[in-house]
């Protein structure tokens, strides 16, 4: 922490008032608009989440069916962009020619707009699990290679080349030299690329895909 | 390209003072920046180390010394010349094994002591078995048992150079290429170092080229000392040192050898400006 650090009590509270600040935001927010069909308060809302939970939904479904698989594909295509991405950022580290080769597609795969790679996956590969695990990897993959080359950028080179002189294999670099040292930079790119495909696998959900969270989200915003 | 070390695998019969590290007209370029020219690091560099023998380069700092143990370990390409490194006098296996010591620890600081040292047995392809037996005995000799399971950052900077001394010592090298390995430490701590670097040798004997731009250590260490100057490094002078051992740093024919080597060496940069 850039500011010291702060003691556990304190942490707790703070976190415990920040997320009481945003429910009474929400709140005071609910009942300056006065209309539960656009911003429902807190309350009612909790409420239907209970309701929800114990009830089979319209499509005769619970609720967990729907939270579970989205938790699933998340976690999948979390964990395919997240070793697809450290394997190519690695890659393009370790291999000049690769760099020079893959550099030029990154700035190209992080401006793809989100929507845009759903639509395309959904006509790709229909209303299929494989449709959100491509947008997904496509999207996430190269912000976890880019953050992973830039950190053996910054990978301390007398090391490496102790290990050289020592005649290591690179399978033996890899485990003891790059990737303690990139630790860091893996960290930072689990933390965005989590988001990133919770957001993503939502959208895949709403647009191409007939369970889990955003298709519901779907069905509702249809129906109203 | 990468240095071509070619390694002898007969060793020749009766041949009694085969060199075990030999460099012929060595000469080392490096593109100047901008320049269509190269720049010339090493010029016509030859010299030898036998079996068993302490011998250590002195030139100043940037003259290209490191150039030299780079390319002899193989890890650097040169222009012309050739660079030979025997096996050892009865072993029949692939050659040398080299090892290396750096200015600086170099050490893994996520790993610890006992696993920096596994780390360069893995590399070496030293059989698991012998791991345990070869990290305790090497920490014995630097000192350091104990400290096996220790994280090299909560170590002083001395002791973190004898875990890397530790290291190199447990691939059981032949050849031991030191690259001013007590040059970042105070001069108290080096002084003792290089005491234990003596003692530790009555143990483990390999030959060594050490590189150094500190006189007094080099008369204090070496049983023959190369002098180079720099820009580009050429080698020129040949002293052989004898004075018995066991030494003493502070003996007056280590001291006296110092002095007349310092003056020669000065003398020689002085012409070339």
């Amino acid at each position: 922490m850039a500011s010291g650090s702060i003691s556990g009590v304190k942490s707790v509270s703070l976190r415990a008032g920040s997320i009481g600040l945003l429910l009474l935001l929400w709140w005071a927010g609910s009942r300056l608009m006065d209309d539960a069909e656009v911003l429902p308060g807190p309350v009612t809302i909790g409420l239907a989440i209970g309701a929800d939970l114990a009830h089979a939904g319209p499509d005769g479904n619970s609720a967990f069916l729907h939270i579970g698989l989205t938790l699933a594909r998340i976690i999948v295509a979390f964990a395919a962009s997240m070793l697809a991405g450290i394997a190519i950022g690695l890659a393009m580290g370790l291999s000049a020619v690769l760099e020079s080769a893959l550099l030029i597609m990154i700035p190209l795969m992080l401006t793809m707009p989100t929507i845009l790679m759903v639509f395309l996956a959904v006509m790709w590969f229909g209303f299929s699990e494989a449709g959100g695990l491509v947008a997904v990897m496509a999207l996430v993959t190269p912000y976890v290679a880019v953050n992973i080359f830039e950190g053996t950028k910054a990978m301390d080179k007398s090391l490496i080349e102790m290990g050289v002189t020592f005649k290591a294999r690179k399978s033996l670099l890899i485990r003891k030299v790059y990737l303690p040292q990139l630790m860091p930079y893996i960290f930072s790119a689990f933390r965005y690329a989590f988001g990133m495909t919770w957001k993503i696998v939502a959208l895949a959900e709403t647009f191409g895909l007939k369970y889990g969270i955003g298709s519901m989200f779907f069905f509702w915003f249809n129906s109203t | 390209m990468m240095a071509q070390v070619i390694m002898e695998q007969v060793a020749r019969p009766g041949a009694v003072s085969l060199s075990t590290i030999a460099v012929n007209n060595l000469t080392k370029r490096f593109p100047a920046p901008g320049a269509e020219s190269s720049f010339t690091v090493l010029d016509s560099i030859s010299l030898s180390v036998d079996e068993g023998e302490f011998v250590s380069i002195v030139g100043p700092s940037g003259c290209g010394k490191s150039t030299l143990l780079n390319i002899i370990a193989g890890i650097e390409s040169y222009e012309s010349g050739s660079v030979t490194v025997a096996p050892r006098a009865g072993k029949s296996d692939s050659g040398s094994r080299i090892g290396y010591v750096f200015q600086s620890p170099r050490l893994l600081n996520w790993l610890t002591v006992q696993d920096n040292i596994q780390f360069v047995l893995e590399a070496q392809n030293i059989p698991r078995s012998r791991w345990q037996e070869l990290v305790a005995k090497h920490l014995d000799m630097v000192g350091l048992s104990g400290q096996e399971r220790n994280y090299p950052l909560n170590l002083s900077g001395g002791m973190q150079q004898r875990v890397a001394i530790a290291r190199v010592l447990a691939i059981e090298p032949d050849i031991l290429l030191m690259d001013e390995p007590f040059s970042h430490l105070d001069a108290i701590t080096a002084r003792k170092m290089r005491l234990d670097l003596i003692d530790i040798l009555t143990k483990a004997r390999p030959t060594i080229l050490f590189v150094t731009h500190d006189l007094a250590e080099a008369v204090f260490l070496s049983d023959r000392i190369y002098m180079m100057n720099a820009k580009p490094a050429r080698i020129f002078n040949e002293v052989p040192v004898d004075i018995s051992r066991p030494r003493k740093p502070e003996d007056s024919k280590i001291l006296d050898l110092e002095k007349t080597l310092v003056r020669e060496f000065f003398g020689v940069l002085e012409a070339k400006d």
